[in-house]
């Protein structure tokens, strides 16, 4: 004779990566590291952002860079002489705090400033898989469509800092840059927001203030 | 969008408690999703019972539940529950049923939570 038994489990998922997480941030806190995710959408510039800060941030950086294929923008961090680990996230979209905490292994803790993490491509599902970071920067690209902040409200609710990327192309691709921005201001009154082009260098310098003003508080 | 990594989540929590029980099988489960947990319960049904296949969950039947949207709003200090069904699971926008403004405060809505499971074992 067999019997049925009912089991109370309760085990909360997200709790479980929240737990990760918060013992990442104590990690990154004991060996005064500030920790920035990054996030948006495939081909919004977030690699291209990170290289520039690496190039003119003070201070050391290490880069942990989430991809499908990872070892094609960890090649390109490397050419930076900076710490990188190359996540493989396979068919997975989003980057979570255990994969996080096993990077941080190969990451000399005690001789960087800074972690930068590069999440996957994709502005859904990062939004609610804390990684311990202190600060998060959402790059989104005017290419992608001048829309594209209204329909993702989500990760621009949950970043500190909203990044309109290659502004300098806006009106070839007949996208409103403001419209961008005003989009982001609505959705969450704090975020700070920074209209940028990499080719010309625009808005990066502001953008480095802006990650040092928030490291500072 | 990120079902597979959920169902597996699931899946682990079941088995570990399944066999922490003694279970010969796994009978049912329930689990809970928030409505703005982003995902989509048929995907992670189907993915459960793929993954499951040569587990002792295999053949469960897996109960999805709904855990509405609590908010505060940081503009008129509303706080209740606002009706998720309506809501596409893809990129849910939330706001204010009172006064209509987006910054809200999500106090409720977003786990997924493994609640309980039926089990089989010997006597």
């Amino acid at each position: 004779m067999h019997k049925v038994a009912d089991i109370d489990v309760h085990h909360n998922i997200m709790k479980a990566n929240k737990k990760i997480a918060d013992r990442i941030k104590k990690n990154f806190e004991n060996h005064n590291i500030f920790s920035v995710d990054f996030v948006g959408a495939i081909g919004s510039g977030k690699t291209s952002l990170i290289e520039e800060l690496i190039q003119k941030m003070d201070g050391k950086i290490a880069v942990i860079a989430g991809d499908v294929i990872s070892k094609f923008d960890a090649g390109r961090f490397k050419r930076h002489n900076v710490p990188v680990v190359g996540l493989n996230t396979g068919k997975e979209c989003h980057l979570d705090a255990h994969l996080i905490e096993h990077a941080l292994d190969d990451i000399p803790l005690n001789d960087v400033d800074y972690i930068f993490i590069e999440n996957v491509g994709n502005l859904i599902c990062p939004v609610d898989f804390d990684l311990g970071t202190h600060m998060r920067i959402v790059v989104v690209s005017v290419s992608e469509g001048d829309d594209t902040v209204e329909k993702h409200p989500l990760i621009f609710q949950d970043s500190d800092l909203a990044i309109i990327n290659k502004v300098d192309i806006a009106e070839a691709v007949e996208a409103d840059a403001d419209k961008m921005v005003n989009d982001a201001k609505i959705l969450n009154p704090n975020i700070q927001i920074i209209k940028t082009s990499l080719k010309n260098n625009q808005g990066l310098n502001e953008v480095i203030s802006a990650i040092e003003e928030f490291k500072s508080n | 969008m990120h079902e597979m990594a959920m169902a597996d989540s699931i899946l682990k929590a079941v088995i570990e408690n399944a066999e922490n029980n003694q279970a010969i099988e796994v009978i049912d489960v329930v689990v809970e999703f928030g409505q703005l947990a982003l995902l989509n319960p048929e995907q992670v049904k189907f993915m459960l019972d793929v993954l499951s296949e040569d587990t002792i969950a295999k053949g469960a039947k897996f109960i999805i539940e709904s855990i509405p949207i609590e908010i505060k709003c940081k503009k008129c200090s509303f706080e209740g529950t606002i009706d998720g069904s309506s809501l596409d699971h893809y990129a849910p926008i939330v706001k204010c049923p009172k006064c209509d403004a987006y910054p809200v405060d999500v106090l409720n809505g977003k786990d997924v939570i493994v609640k309980k499971i039926s089990i089989e074992k010997e006597d």
